[in-house]
């Protein structure tokens, strides 16, 4: 869970984020996939891809835009409690930036944290019993559908 | 301030222009215009609208003279919406049609606390499209949240696969049309990947307000990216009619363009010839016919050349553009503003996708005779390219021929046969073939009737008609209509000497000189044989008879 709040800020953050040259890189996924089109990506590489920057030296995590993360999450804040949340927020991960501490150059990386896949569905189709308290808890649903303004647009 | 918005935005455009109620997501764009009817083959499709050949052919000396010094360079993305009986991740039915808002429930409305479950038939779909396309497959892979911020995605991220597809590093073979050119081409696969499909957004003409239906979200879908490997209008629709083929060969999906159940994306730039770096790329959505991405295609490579000829290529930017079939033409969607983010990371609510060897071995044992393997087996057999397209296209045209040819019938015969009196009746009556009453047993029948002079062609044609529709045997409809070829000589003898006696007039005629009557002659035995005079003894006793006196 702890692991999910800090990747889930990392990849919100827009620069390279790494963590240490000498660590576990982890690059920053915000590339949309109209870019990993033309991108050569390698195929048997499991790994959690190890960054193509060679120039950092720092050990030291970027602090977050909260504005911009902000802005991600369509959460309107004023410049105070932008302030307000980034040292907050910069506590955070200067908590989990403990992690640092451990070297993990032997480590193969996994792509996830448990050992066993599996857990899959048949496919055999099961009507939803309440679907009406479903729909009735839809604050504007109209005809059958769920009325939502029209985006035209705008952010 | 101006933010990374959707990578491609909606709407709008459509609904401002009043036209009808247009069906829009994200990435699927669907016009209730329908392009040819689901019987039809494809390549009739392509070929049934002659208003379509005839700018082609003036617009194509256009195009190459522009393709002398400008390449395109062009990949696809394929979205294929898959059969199953339930969602990706949670058991609602999955069927087309349905009234608004009834195939649903927490999890694909994604209400807090509800869990995805991954459907296993969407495993193993995954594998075999990724197996039909010569992919190589990711033992483990896993999900990501592709994140953003649309009425039709009621968890506010899509659940999709972004750097360990499925399977990745495949080809597709195919065959370019006759009347295209002809030839084999390759083209690269870089990926096939799982995710779940959003929900159905329609905007009111009147009104501010859209309307959402989500029937459709998390339904399955795989996305094939291809390599950007084509050159051409032609190229790209023929890979993605392609894509159609397999999809429906394979059985994972039905491939309906109108239904929104194939989607295709294109990516295309242009860029001087013996240039290596690719030119600006442009995305092009709303494409809802294998010929509406060929001209939409052509279009905008047109548009593009003559920017840069006229020097002004920067003008040619990032971008998704819409086309419009009614303008034949593309418009600007919006231009982007920034890379799209989707913060990807790790879907932490499901576990890895693991596929064992055994698991493969046994789908890849399962997959059936794939398009291009037949096509090359039809070649082998020594049809023409013609034919072979056209029997390999559907795949229950395809085994209904190799059902007929496995009974004994002749290779050339049967695909005759089935190309034009089957096809022509499939047509008329707007059927499948898999609806006829006709077995390919009998048309064996039919055909070994006809070759062994039992019945002339001509009858055979006639009680064709009557098999398809209402079944029957050969053997039983030649007893009971007593269709028996006549060709004893005496017989038809008796009936010429008749026939002749009967019209002096026109013997008289004949014989001085208008020896076009020999037809009337001709018709007249017949008519008196009920058809089954064989034409080349009649015609050789007749002209005998006709000759004689002279």
């Amino acid at each position: 869970m702890a692991t999910r709040a800090l990747l889930a800020v990392i990849y919100a953050s827009p620069n390279r984020c790494y963590i240490s040259p000498s660590r576990i890189k982890i690059q920053s996924l915000t590339c949309s996939s109209s870019s990993h089109y033309y991108q050569r990506q390698s195929r048997k590489n499991h790994r959690i891809a190890r960054s193509y920057s060679s120039d950092s030296d720092s050990s030291v995590l970027q602090p977050p835009d909260v504005a911009r993360l902000a802005q991600t999450a369509r959460i309107s804040l004023t410049p105070a409690e932008i302030e307000e949340c980034e040292t907050k927020i910069r506590r955070v991960i200067d908590w989990f930036g403990q992690l640092q501490q451990v070297d993990v150059n032997s480590v193969e990386p996994a792509i996830r944290a448990e050992m066993d896949g599996g857990n899959l569905r048949e496919d055999a189709p099961e009507t939803f019993d309440n679907r009406d308290s479903i729909r009735a808890s839809i604050p504007s649903f109209e005809d059958a559908y769920l009325k939502v303004p029209k985006i035209l647009n705008k952010e | 301030m101006s933010t990374t918005l959707l990578r491609t935005f909606q709407p709008n455009q459509f609904s401002l222009l009043g036209t009808s109620l247009l069906r829009r997501r994200r990435s699927n764009n669907f016009s209730v215009r329908f392009c040819g009817s689901q019987t039809t083959t494809t390549h009739e499709a392509k070929q049934s609208s002659p208003t379509r050949v005839a700018p082609k052919n003036h617009k194509s000396n256009k195009l190459d003279e522009i393709l002398r010094d400008y390449e395109a360079v062009i990949g696809i993305e394929t979205h294929v919406q898959l059969s199953t009986l339930t969602k990706a991740f949670c058991s609602c039915s999955n069927n087309y049609g349905s009234y608004p808002n009834t195939s649903i429930c927490p999890v694909c409305m994604g209400l807090p606390g509800a869990l995805p479950v991954l459907n296993s038939k969407v495993v193993e779909f995954g594998v075999r499209l990724g197996l039909a396309l010569n992919c190589d497959l990711s033992l483990k892979s896993k999900f990501d949240r592709k994140q953003y911020f649309y009425p039709d995605l009621p968890k506010g991220y899509q659940i999709s696969q972004f750097d360990i597809p499925i399977a990745s590093g495949g080809y597709v073979d195919l065959d370019i049309p006759l009347e295209f050119g002809g030839g084999h081409r390759r083209f690269g696969i870089t990926r096939v990947h799982m995710e779940e499909d959003a929900g159905k957004l329609l905007h009111s003409d009147t009104g501010d307000y859209s309307q959402v239906d989500l029937n459709r979200a998390g339904v399955p879908l795989l996305e094939i990216v291809s390599e950007p490997d084509m050159r051409s209008g032609i190229e790209a629709a023929e890979y993605a009619c392609e894509m159609q083929r397999i999809a429906r060969y394979l059985g994972v999906s039905n491939g309906n363009m109108q239904e929104g159940s194939l989607r295709c994306d294109v990516n295309i730039s242009i860029r001087p010839i013996g240039q290596a770096e690719f030119g600006t790329k442009v995305e092009i959505k709303n494409l809802n016919a294998f010929s509406a991405i060929s001209r939409a295609i052509d279009y905008e490579i047109s548009r593009q050349a003559l920017l840069y000829n006229q020097g002004k290529a920067d003008q040619i930017v990032t971008e998704t553009r819409l086309w419009e079939e009614g303008a034949q033409k593309t418009v600007t969607m919006r231009k982007k503003e920034g890379l799209a983010d989707y913060r990807y990371f790790p879907e932490p609510d499901l576990p890895e996708v693991i596929l064992t060897k055994e698991y493969v071995d046994s789908i890849r044992a399962s997959l059936p005779e794939l398009p291009e393997a037949k096509r090359r087996r039809y070649e082998a057999m020594g049809l023409g390219m013609q034919d072979v397209l056209f029997l390999a296209n559907d795949v229950s045209v395809a085994e209904y021929f190799d059902a007929v040819i496995g009974k004994g019938a002749e290779v050339k015969l049967a695909a005759n046969w089935i190309m034009s009196d089957i096809a022509a009746y499939l047509k008329n009556e707007k059927l499948s073939i898999n609806d006829i009453k006709l077995t390919p047993q009998e048309l064996a029948e039919l055909i070994a009737a006809i070759k062994d002079g039992t019945i002339s062609g001509k009858i055979g044609k006639e009680i064709l008609f009557e098999l398809l529709a209402k079944g029957g045997t050969v053997k039983g409809m030649i007893k009971a209509k007593d269709l028996v070829q006549i060709t004893d000589p005496v017989e038809i003898e008796k009936m010429v000497i008749q026939v002749v006696s009967e019209n002096p007039k026109q013997l008289e005629q004949y014989r001085s000189g208008k020896t076009k009557l020999q037809g009337y002659f001709a018709g007249q035995i017949m008519k008196m044989s009920k058809g089954k005079a064989n034409p080349g003894l009649l015609n050789k006793i007749l002209l005998e008879k006709l000759n004689a006196k002279d």
